[in-house]
């Protein structure tokens, strides 16, 4: 092509640009103000365009319809959110994203090391050795124990304790840093109450519910009761588990292990979860089994 | 593995104005959390044992109730149900309608209460009839199902009950003097005008005059006050003049209604598809043509009308199958002290914060003890906590120290929680005391001037609950 033509094109080109400019006094969509009166000048006589179909404005509201309120009271669940066409509401988006991610951050946060001190756990590490990707691609790793944790254990733990507590972030810091303090407190207290004894509490930094196998293995507990954060989910990223298991070993099989999850604020309270613990551990430990076989034990 | 359930079983009696029957139902309790979770335990199942026949109420005269028969009706039904009065673990005795206001209505339940069974023993009073007359007649199942509002209107021989309900919930009741049995007759004759419907006469200087021969015209005219009285509780009326035979209290509920369903033995006239059993039972009274006013009546008619599942036995089935609850299954409860019948009630609202709880505390307790306290008796009552804010372990002990310290009247400490924090508190204020009984449950919904009955604890651990309202209505 050569410079002739390219000119010619150009030329032809803005020429068209600026006859259409001259016309594109009105915009294609007008936005109107619902208060005015609608006048129809827009008919294709008048100025040439399509007329535009009138659409009544609508109004969104949270809690839109009685009826979906009243649902919405049983369940966390995201009904009754409203919609602007087939899309959400931008207010039920931004939650969604905001609840996505606090359960990102509570996987990837850190537990409050102040926290951890104020109660009395040392921490020890797992083979994963503080290392988010590995934790999560490798949960082999986090069912064992260092060989450094092992002897930090045998060196400032008691031996065969009767109950022996434990904690881990496990997939959320969150459910250590907003439970712990409450379910462990009022747990000791029921154990108090009931005279169990207990061992020397400790920390671990990423560890799997299965650790507490290695662990049964190195000091030898009656019992192990195990508060672990649970894989956080969209309704709460900070729910925490307890896992209780009479005397876990190598080869302890997970049907062995006694489960109370759903422990948060908007669960079951933190405070009253530690007390109603106290009372399963002494059920397992007065029918010497946990999981299933207390289940059946207990007939 | 097949989840293990309890069975309570439970009686409801209900002596009213012209009735009196029995039932005997059996309650199956399970577990309805996962296996992960704390239970949660239910009441999953209701079975109705045995209904009695519907018996005339027995009296000895205009104001006394025939308490000898009343123990024998209960005594030979209770033997064709084949069951020990000591077999009964919960539900409830009612004295309702006009009946409660007899002499000796008091005296009676309390010696039915021991005729009866070692059961929760309920004192009637119309707000409460009202609500189980709505739980037996189903209107407040349906509720749960529909968005609607809808009347209970349970029309027996003395008053009528209404309980307004939304979403299952009572938002209302109201009492009515509007029922079968307010005129009676024999052999042509007016037998009996109950004194509500003789103020009524007196306020229009009219006169009405016993064994005068039965006027249609005078009949007509009550009805239609009757049915003014309904239609202006219907709409929500507050200025007592427009409901000339209300007893008690205004409608006290905001929400239009948009159902009606009726209960009670006048029902049986305006579901004739209901085809109850009854007829031996032919009363000489107003009660079929009160049925047939209701009818009749247009703006009643623009309502719409559902049907009932119960209709005289509604309030009785109220009683007996759906009056008891089960409270949360981690609680502290001491066994020995169970049963603990009659118990008030009274609120502490911490309205969803932790501001004052201490001194919220303290005023609800001195409240309650010059309330319930009498001189040199050991009386119990319990401190009810409602709109708890979260609570942490330092928040508990706080608590348990405070009520403690200002709990002075008697020996045992009851506390009901709205939420779920009985255990631990319980447990906390167990170790604080060593001369104190601790009885704290939780997840029971009660107000101030509500009584209850907590029942021993089954298998599973939580504790039946018999919540119920205050005794009689003064006419």
């Amino acid at each position: 092509m050569d410079s002739q033509t390219i000119e010619q094109i150009t030329k032809m080109v803005i020429e068209t640009l600026s006859e259409q400019q001259q016309h594109d006094t009105k915009p294609m969509i007008s936005i109107r103000n619902p208060s005015e009166p609608f006048r129809d000048n827009s008919s294709l006589s008048s100025n040439g365009f399509i007329p535009i179909q009138e659409i009544a404005p609508k109004e969104f509201f949270e809690d839109f319809d009685e009826k979906y309120a009243n649902a919405r009271r049983k369940t966390p669940a995201r009904i009754g959110i409203g919609r602007s066409g087939p899309r959400p509401l931008t207010k039920s988006l931004l939650k969604f994203r905001l609840d996505h991610a606090a359960a990102v951050d509570s996987v990837y946060g850190e537990v409050d090391a102040s926290l951890l001190e104020k109660l009395g756990f040392f921490t020890i590490q797992t083979k994963v050795e503080n290392d988010k990707e590995t934790y999560i691609l490798r949960p082999d790793l986090g069912r064992k124990l260092t060989q450094h944790a092992k002897d930090l254990l045998l060196s400032r733990c008691m031996i065969q304790p009767q109950v022996q507590i434990i904690a881990s972030n496990g997939l959320s810091a969150k459910a250590i840093n907003a439970n712990l303090e409450n379910v462990y407190l009022s747990l000791v207290q029921s154990l108090e109450s009931l005279q169990l004894a207990m061992g020397t509490p400790f920390y671990i930094e990423q560890g799997r519910v299965g650790l507490m196998d290695d662990i049964g293995e190195v000091l030898k507990p009656t019992v192990v009761i195990y508060l672990i954060g649970e894989r956080p989910g969209l309704v709460t990223a900070e729910s925490m588990s307890a896992y209780i298991c009479y005397q876990p070993r190598h080869g302890t099989i997970e049907s062995d292990r006694t489960v109370v999850s759903n422990i948060h604020q908007g669960g079951i309270p933190p405070v009253e979860a530690g007390a109603f613990l106290g009372t399963i551990i002494e059920k397992i430990l007065r029918y010497e089994a946990s999981g299933i076989k207390l289940v059946e034990k207990e007939g | 593995m097949a989840q293990q359930t309890d069975t309570i079983l439970s009686a409801g009696i209900d002596i009213g104005t012209s009735t009196t029957k029995i039932i005997i139902s059996q309650l199956v309790l399970q577990n309805t959390a996962g296996r992960t979770h704390v239970p949660r335990v239910e009441i999953i199942d209701k079975t109705v044992l045995y209904k009695s026949p519907i018996f005339r109420t027995p009296l000895l005269d205009d104001t006394t109730i025939d308490a000898k028969q009343i123990e024998q009706i209960v005594f030979s039904q209770y033997q064709l149900a084949n069951v020990n009065p000591s077999d009964i673990q919960a539900g409830a005795i009612l004295i309702t309608g006009e009946t409660a206001t007899k002499q000796n209505a008091s005296e009676l339940i309390h010696y039915l209460s021991d005729a009866a069974g070692e059961f929760l023993v309920a004192t009637a009073g119309p707000d409460l009839e009202s609500v189980l007359a709505a739980k037996g007649s189903g209107a407040v199942t349906y509720s749960k199902q529909t968005s609607k509002v809808i009347a209970n209107i349970d029309i027996g021989g003395g008053t009528t009950n209404i309980a307004v309900l939304k979403h299952g919930e009572v938002i209302g009741t109201v009492t009515l003097h509007l029922g079968g049995r307010l005129m009676e007759y024999a052999q042509g004759r007016l037998i009996s005008v109950a004194p509500a419907i003789q103020r009524l006469f007196a306020n229009h200087q009219r006169t009405i005059r016993l064994n005068s021969p039965q006027n249609p015209a005078t009949e007509q005219w009550v009805i239609e006050n009757m049915l003014v009285s309904l239609k202006a509780v219907l709409r929500g009326e507050q200025d007592t003049d427009k409901i000339p035979l209300l007893l008690g209290h205004v409608p006290n509920w905001s929400e239009h209604i948009d159902c009606l369903m009726f209960s009670g033995g006048v029902a049986r006239f305006l579901y004739p598809e209901l085809k109850e059993v009854e007829t031996s039972n032919a009363f000489d009274d107003i009660g079929e043509k009160i049925a047939h006013a209701l009818l009749q009546d247009s703006s009643l008619q623009a309502f719409q009308w559902l049907k009932p599942l119960e209709t005289v036995r509604a309030t009785v089935t109220g009683a007996g199958v759906q009056s008891t609850e089960v409270s949360g299954s981690t609680i502290e409860v001491n066994e020995h002290l169970l049963p603990l019948k009659n118990i008030p009630v009274y609120t502490c609202d911490f309205q969803h914060t932790h501001a004052n709880i201490e001194e919220k505390i303290r005023e609800a307790i001195s409240t309650a003890q010059q309330l319930y306290q009498i001189d040199g008796e050991e009386t119990h009552y319990a401190l009810y906590l409602k709109n708890i804010p979260y609570l942490q372990f330092h928040d508990i002990g706080q608590m348990a120290e405070c009520i403690l310290q200002h709990w002075s009247s008697s020996n045992t400490i009851i506390v009901i929680l709205e939420s779920d924090y009985a255990k631990v508190l319980g447990q906390t204020l167990k170790r604080k005391t060593s001369t104190k009984n601790i009885i704290c449950i939780d997840q029971i919904y009660v107000n101030t001037s509500d009584y209850i009955d907590i029942g021993k604890p089954v298998h599973s651990g939580v504790v039946p609950v018999v919540v119920k309202t205050l005794a009689f209505h003064k006419a």
